[in-house]
């Protein structure tokens, strides 16, 4: 083995974060130069944290990192950057009033007089690297009115205008069509044909396959294997990110639906940008049955579930519980409707962090007359029922009294899903219910969620985890680009298929689509 | 009674009023702004022109040079900038509450200081005398125009000098590399450092820019419009400017308008509490600038949601049926 | 156990900062006098002892006027500490004294009532003004997005100039020399608990009622809790199906409220006449409360001892010393500066929660083990 074949070496890395979460746990990772290396791993496995830490933009609490096989210390993206690190992030790191080439020359505009941009010379030099390396912009354009596309592309040259050697991808088709997906792994083989080397974060193991040399698996902040991408099976890679053999179906009793509750009419939603999000969405959901809708992210479910708790205005269409609109309704009506949602930013919309468990637990029904003795609350109620709940969901905790914001990921998430499945709800509608949190913790929440629509429930469940929506659903729709894709109510799909309608390489005729409303 | 209050109103020395009164107004309004591109609300302007002016007079009299004097209240107000700063960016203290701290040094604190560096107690009316004052300037050409001479030439260096600012400001925000890395930290932090602009050095400059111009602002109170240090002399102007910034858009010339309509109502206040009949209105004359900050607040808050509104919940009357 | 560690570094926290500011104090003390220790003296035990004559005994006048001192400051504080609770930077609880002031002395001038409920309703119509006049900043901030800061620090200078309109061209006694208002009738003022001339009324006694109240009120009663949520996370509230802007308004209504209250007792009990003009700064003081107090309304009375200790401290150091009073402010700004900043001795926090992390993951990694077996 040569010296310095390694481009990248992280030796024994720990992160522990000031709130007491270990993201990393002695990882060990090693990039060979001119590859295209995967780092793979469910949401929370402690991927993006390792790839801060090479980016600087994080302290590892130890280890060691190594660059061409000199010991250094990134303590911030700049000095990450002047060692040849560049990185494309999830979200956009753009401004978005400024032009493109004013965005791709922040940090190091070229100056005329001594003093002033040399704003030509920055349209100069972003057209030059757009040409090199065949990554077409527009220098000009305001980045508020740039295709999503385009936005990936001004962020790889952003990196290149600034010397990267390596480039570090955060889930770069998680926003894109399949069209600029195509596009995008032909500009990233073109890279590495060039000499560059590439981390590439997805959890799709297609493109993986299709894409990488080597692989990185991790699972709960740890390293649990590098592989050549060729010598290992998807179905292996994913026994290992997910730590068990993908489980194919659930146990659970056959769904006898009853009436419609969730009716959603023909809505349409145009965001600010002016993209088409909603497109004719209509379907229902009915008593005792668990509705799931897949898709890829950004194609609509985001919009959908806003419109349906109250968070955004439809441009067009209707939604109504029991024949009654929501549409325009403030949360709390709709809540005393009868529905009840678990938030995909469970942190930001789920609980309040630096409240405690039994706070938490409450902050739907703490107005309610068992709750209160005359214009105070009667404590004791609130502790049972707050006791009861952490009892019922096992929430892993040292009190009622500790801050939530202290537990782990999947404990908040059960204080979360006690309360939304505890109160009653004649709708439930959960999104992303498991994302990023433990076997334990998943499972209870998946059985629950089975457990209330078996007694009666309307269950509409919102998951990119296409294991999970495959699993859970007695009904299945697919989503794609703002509309209905497809809808499949036997209970015989498979992920091949699904994947076909999801990519939008599929579509089902509209009187197939239309039985999803049970009309 | 309104015929003399529009005669009053209508002159040119009212209008060379407005001007001088808007100055310091706008150097407090331009500091609001670099300080709100960056991204930090710095409230505590008000206190960081009280020490600032302090701080210049006391300058200016031990050297008797009112240039040292300027310069001096510019250095101590980025020695502000950099303390709130240090509290806020360093040891995270919320910049509101570090922008409280310094009103209450601001207020106190300079009064103690006076003390401490002269044996005076609330004024430096003592210590004035002509050579320390910043002086006045006569336009050539523009002052042998009728009415425009009276109204534009003849204030003091600073007063043009505040209004230079503002396009100096335009110019260094829109057409600097500096300027284009405090804007991108004020719009979007992760953006900025993500390409190794570092977020707290820019906003560390950007409120030391802040403080040096409130410092212009402080220096021009103590050592020529009030022509002396003394407790109540900056009066809520740190205040008002926030508000300027914010009316004007946290652009430097829109902030420069809102200034003159301040410059405006206090100049009026001054004008009216003169005329016969109209004097026991002062009070109420006075609380004009405020008022209307609180209106032109609201109006701007009103044209922001009235943007948003398409993509925000829609009131239920326009629900579909 | 990470819990109680992190309660008792929360308290040398909280120690460490005071004595910071106290030995910036003490640097400027230094810098200034030339009798800095006599200045020391006072400013540190000169609130509680008296050195007359040699002899050095408990002063029991200068005790109470301590605590009478405390009276408005713990009005605003738990003001302060309602709104801030909402997560509300509104900083009119300066004005409201000022109004609740005005107005409790114009009740207290010319309506006449009888002995006792004419003090509860001087007192009771400076709350409800004050509550009113905060629904101007809330309403604002919830139906318009409005900056609750900027506008209530207009509102600040608003109120100041009506009341100085209404007192020189309405209210004054033209006999007097300087402008004030008619003297209260007799059946207005707050009287003394204790003899002497320390001011130290039943209003004490309230405030420290109405702290307790106020501590039942946010933790006890479902207002106070829909207000803490949405100071915490008002996404989560919202979501929660609480209603947020009314919570807001509601939490500001009681600041003002609070606020008048605070400045109708220290006017009433503490002269005859109304005579402020200017705003009397108790509304600073009251954030300055607030975060010593970390918004908790039973600390409030805590923290507003230590700073009207404090002050007291530096009026008798000004005094019998060469030293202004106003260093009060200084030491208040870094005490305010250190106790406020989040990150002071962060690093040794870290270690704490690092310790602490590392420790469980152990144990759970212990308790996996002998599970498996």
């Amino acid at each position: 083995m040569e010296a310095n074949e390694f481009v990248v070496r992280m030796e024994k890395i720990t992160k522990i974060y000031p709130n007491g979460i270990a993201a990393n746990r002695d990882v060990d990772f090693t990039i060979r130069k001119g590859e295209i290396h995967a780092l793979i791993g469910e949401n929370g496995a402690g991927k993006s944290t390792l790839m801060k830490i090479l980016f600087g933009l994080e302290q590892p609490t130890d280890g060691t990192i190594y660059l061409n096989d000199e010991r250094v210390t990134l303590s911030s993206p700049l000095e990450a950057i002047s060692k040849g690190i560049g990185m494309v992030h999830q979200h956009f790191m753009l401004v978005s009033s400024l032009t493109v080439a004013e965005n791709i020359v922040l940090g190091m505009a070229p100056k005329k007089g001594g003093l002033f941009i040399d704003y030509k010379e920055a349209v100069r030099l972003t057209r030059e690297y757009s040409e090199r390396y065949n990554l077409f912009v527009e220098p000009d354009a305001r980045v508020a009115d740039i295709a999503v596309g385009m936005k990936q592309k001004v962020e790889i040259l952003k990196a290149l205008v600034r010397g990267a050697q390596v480039l570090i991808l955060d889930e770069p088709t998680a926003v894109l069509t399949t069209q600029e997906t195509v596009e995008l792994f032909q500009e990233l083989k073109n890279l590495k044909e060039q000499g560059f080397t590439i981390v590439f974060i997805s959890h799709k193991l297609k493109e993986i396959k299709e894409l990488t040399d080597r692989i990185t698996i991790m699972r709960a902040g740890r390293s649990v294997g590098v592989y050549d991408t060729d010598s290992i099976s998807e179905q292996e890679i994913s026994r290992l990110m997910v730590g068990r053999d993908v489980v194919l179906k659930m146990d659970k009793p056959e769904s006898v639906p009853g009436e419609r509750v969730l009716c959603v009419e023909d809505l349409h939603y145009i965001n600010e940008w002016d993209k088409k999000m909603l497109d004719g969405i209509s379907f229902s959901v009915r008593q005792g049955e668990i509705v799931g809708i897949a898709g890829v992210e950004g194609n609509g479910q985001r919009e959908l579930v806003d419109i349906l708790f109250g968070l955004k205005m439809p441009d067009s269409g209707d939604a109504t519980i029991d024949g009654q609109s929501l549409i325009g309704l403030p949360q709390a009506r709709i809540r005393t409707l009868g529905v009840s949602y678990v938030p995909e930013d469970r942190m930001t919309f789920g609980v309040a962090q630096t409240a405690n468990i039994q706070e938490n637990m409450v902050s739907d029904r703490y107005s309610q007359k068992r709750f209160n003795k005359g214009p105070l609350f009667n404590m004791k109620s609130l502790y049972d029922e707050s006791d009861k709940l952490i009892m019922d969901y096992a929430v892993l905790c040292k009190s009622r009294a500790q801050e939530v914001g202290m537990l782990s990921g999947g404990n908040i998430q059960k204080v979360v899903v006690a309360r939304e499945f505890s109160s009653d709800p004649i709708l439930i509608i959960a999104d992303q219910p498991t994302r990023g949190i433990d076997v334990g913790a998943t499972e209870l929440i998946r059985n629950k969620l089975v457990e209330l629509s078996r007694a009666g429930a309307a269950v509409l469940l919102v998951s990119a985890d296409l294991n999970e929506v495959m699993e859970l659903s007695d009904n299945l729709i697919v989503m794609y680009n703002g509309q209905i894709a497809g809808y499949f109510d036997d209970g015989q799909w498979d992920d091949l298929m699904m994947g076909e309608y999801m990519l939008g390489l599929k579509r089902q005729s509209d009187e197939e689509i239309r039985r999803a409303c049970h009309a | 009674m309104f015929g003399q209050f529009f005669q009053t109103i209508f002159q040119a020395d009212f209008l060379f009023i407005i001007i001088r009164i808007t100055a310091p107004i706008l150097f407090a309004a331009l500091a609001a702004v670099i300080s709100e591109k960056a991204g930090v609300a710095n409230i505590g302007l008000e206190g960081m022109m009280m020490i600032t002016a302090l701080f210049g007079f006391l300058f200016a009299y031990w050297t008797q040079s009112w240039v040292v004097g300027v310069l001096g209240a510019m250095l101590v107000g980025i020695l502000l900038g950099l303390m709130m700063g240090f509290f806020s960016f360093k040891l995270k203290t919320d910049i509101i509450l570090s922008g409280i701290a310094v009103n209450m040094l601001g207020t106190g604190g300079t009064i103690f200081l006076l003390y401490m560096f002269t044996g005076l107690r609330g004024n430096t009316g003592a210590l004035v005398s002509p050579n320390i004052l910043i002086p006045t300037i006569d336009i050539p050409l523009i002052n042998k125009i009728p009415v425009l001479g009276e109204i534009l030439s003849g204030h003091a260096i600073l007063t043009y000098l505040a209004f230079i600012f503002v396009f100096i400001l335009r110019i260094f925000l829109y057409r600097t590399p500096l300027g284009l890395k405090i804007r991108a930290v004020g719009e979007n932090p992760n953006a900025a450092s993500s390409v190794g602009v570092s977020v707290t050095r820019m906003k560390y400059i950007a409120i030391a820019m802040s403080g040096a111009l409130a410092g212009l602002g402080g220096a021009f109170m103590s050592m020529y419009y009030s022509q002396g240090w003394n407790q109540g002399m900056v009066a809520g102007r740190g205040f008002i400017a926030l508000a300027a910034q914010a009316m004007g858009r946290g652009e430097p010339v829109g902030a420069m308008f809102s200034s003159l309509l301040f410059g405006l109502a206090q100049a009026m206040k001054t004008k009216v509490s003169g005329l016969r009949g109209m004097a026991s209105y002062n009070y109420l004359i006075e609380m004009i600038p405020y008022v209307v900050t609180i209106i032109g607040l609201v109006f701007y808050a009103m044209s922001i949601k009235r943007k948003a509104r398409r993509h925000q919940l829609k009131p239920i009357k326009e629900k579909l049926s | 156990m990470r819990d109680k560690r992190m309660v008792l570094f929360g308290f040398v926290r909280g120690a460490a900062a005071i004595a910071l500011a106290l030995a910036v104090g003490t640097i400027f003390i230094f810098l200034s006098s030339d009798e800095p220790f006599t200045a020391l003296k006072y400013l540190l035990i000169g609130p509680f002892v008296s050195f007359h004559g040699g002899v050095t005994a408990f002063n029991t006048q200068n005790f109470y006027q301590v605590l009478a001192a405390m009276i408005p400051t713990i009005f605003t504080g738990l003001a302060v500490c309602v709104m801030f609770s909402a997560n509300q930077f509104n900083l009119a609880a300066e004005g409201c004294v000022l109004v609740g002031g005005f107005v409790g002395a114009l009740v207290g001038i010319y309506v006449n009532m009888a002995t006792g409920w004419h003090a509860v309703i001087c007192v009771l119509a400076a709350t409800v003004v004050c509550g009113l006049i905060m629904l101007i900043p809330s309403i604002l901030k919830v139906k318009l997005g409005a900056s609750e800061m900027v506008t209530s620090l207009m509102l600040n200078f608003v109120l100041l100039y009506i009341v100085l309109h209404f007192l020189n061209y309405h209210f004054a006694d033209r006999s007097k020399g300087a402008t004030m208002t008619y003297p209260f009738l007799d059946s207005a003022k707050i009287s003394s608990i204790v003899p002497g001339n320390s001011k130290l009324t039943w209003g004490f006694v309230i405030a420290l009622v109405i702290s307790f109240v106020i501590w039942v009120f946010m933790y006890r009663t479902r207002w106070g809790y829909a207000i803490r949520m949405i100071g915490i996370n008002e996404s989560f509230s919202l979501y929660s199906g609480m209603n947020v802007g009314g919570t807001i308004v509601l939490s500001s209504v009681i600041g003002g409220m609070l606020s008048g209250m605070g400045g109708s007792l220290e006017v009433l009990g503490r002269y005859n006449t109304f005579v402020w003009r200017e705003l009397p700064g108790y509304g600073w003081t009251g954030v300055t409360i607030a975060i010593l107090a970390k918004n908790n309304p039973g600390l409030v009375p805590l923290a507003a001892f230590f700073l009207a200790y404090l002050n007291k401290g530096c009026q008798l150091m000004s005094t019998h010393s060469d030293v202004p009073s106003e260093m009060i402010d200084i030491i208040q700004a870094a005490i305010f500066l250190f106790f406020a900043a989040e990150q002071f001795l962060s690093g040794y926090r870290q270690k704490l929660v690092v310790k602490t992390t590392r420790e469980e993951l152990m144990r759970a990694e212990s308790l996996k083990a002998t599970e498996g077996e």
